[in-house]
């Protein structure tokens, strides 16, 4: 085709209207891009939906209210979706929701973080061990041993505040890394040790009066000697 | 808190111990605490304690928490109306 036929003959094909194959086929423009946006909601919806019982967990945990949770996965599921292009193929899609998750509940909340004073981690986790040692770590020991705790467990973490709950929640519920919680919380890998020590030694407390109001450790500690006496 | 011989002290040991249970400490931070684990009859009922309670804390998962069927269908609409295709 020369140039006078082009004038005179069919009009050029216009940018948007396609493109020509390897074989010479006009691949519409429009068509290719939906495809291209068809095969996007396909990969979300394999790789992003199935994760929605644990994105409504997660939420159910930060909001301690079912409607609440309601709105935070529906607007972190349309936030992912908004911004699936930004998703890297191959990477942890759990991940990436609990993170678009806990940005959805921030807001929601228009919470400010609160202050943690302290945040050394080793001193948690020191703090915590001779805590439980020195003030009764039977007590707890016997029921962790003997009775059902999870009842307890659940009401004592749904009592327990942010920003130590959702470190807890991340490492010790939903078996992430501190790495993983650090970047979904957008804080320091020190800051996620210190948090969860911290949000562990509450639940500790929090479990030693339900086993003295159990009648745990009253009966123990007057029973038994301590090389701390 | 006692002192032992070992390569770290109980106090270390005890700070490690949330670490070393979640397992994330080098390689060689890890087998530091597990030998001195295994040397220390008052460290251990520390590391028994920290395994209970932490099996404990995962096992309240509620692992038959699902999103309920409306806020599914829900999700759902909200998307197609986004512009979701599927």
């Amino acid at each position: 085709m020369d140039d006078r036929d082009r004038a005179g003959g069919q009009p050029p094909p216009s940018p948007a209207a396609g493109t020509n194959d390897e074989d010479g086929r006009l691949v519409p423009q429009m068509t290719a891009s939906a495809n291209t946006a068809r095969e996007d909601d396909l990969r979300f919806e394999a790789e992003a939906l199935p994760y929605i019982d644990d994105v409504y967990r997660f939420a159910l945990s930060l909001t301690r209210d079912a409607a609440d949770a309601d709105d935070v996965v529906q607007e972190t599921f349309l936030r992912a979706y908004r911004s699936w292009h930004t998703f890297q193929p191959g990477s942890d899609a759990r991940r990436w929701l609990f993170t678009i998750t806990r940005n959805v509940f921030l807001r929601s909340r228009e919470r400010e973080r609160r202050h943690v004073d302290l945040e050394d981690g080793d001193l948690e986790a020191l703090s915590s061990f001779v805590a439980a040692t020195d003030q009764g770590r039977d007590g707890i020991d016997q029921i962790l041993s003997r009775i059902d705790l999870g009842p307890a467990l659940r009401r004592a973490l749904s009592e327990l505040d942010e920003p130590f709950k959702s470190a807890v929640v991340l490492v010790d519920l939903e078996d992430q890394s501190y790495e993983a919680a650090s970047e979904i919380l957008g804080v320091p890998i020190g800051t996620v040790r210190s948090r969860l020590f911290r949000g562990r030694r509450i639940l500790q407390e929090k479990l030693m009066t339900y086993a003295r109001d159990a009648g745990f450790t009253t009966a123990q500690r007057g029973q038994r000697g301590s090389k701390h006496d | 808190m006692t002192e032992c011989k070992g390569d770290i002290d109980c106090r270390g040991a005890v700070q490690k111990l949330w670490d070393y249970l979640d397992e994330e400490l080098t390689p060689e931070r890890m087998d530091e605490v597990r030998r001195h684990l295994e040397r220390c009859g008052d460290c251990l009922p520390h590391h028994e304690y920290g395994r209970v309670f932490l099996a404990a804390l995962s096992s309240a998962r509620r692992a038959d928490a699902r999103a309920p069927d409306a806020l599914r269908r829900r999700v759902m609409d909200s998307l197609r109306a986004a512009g979701l295709s599927t």
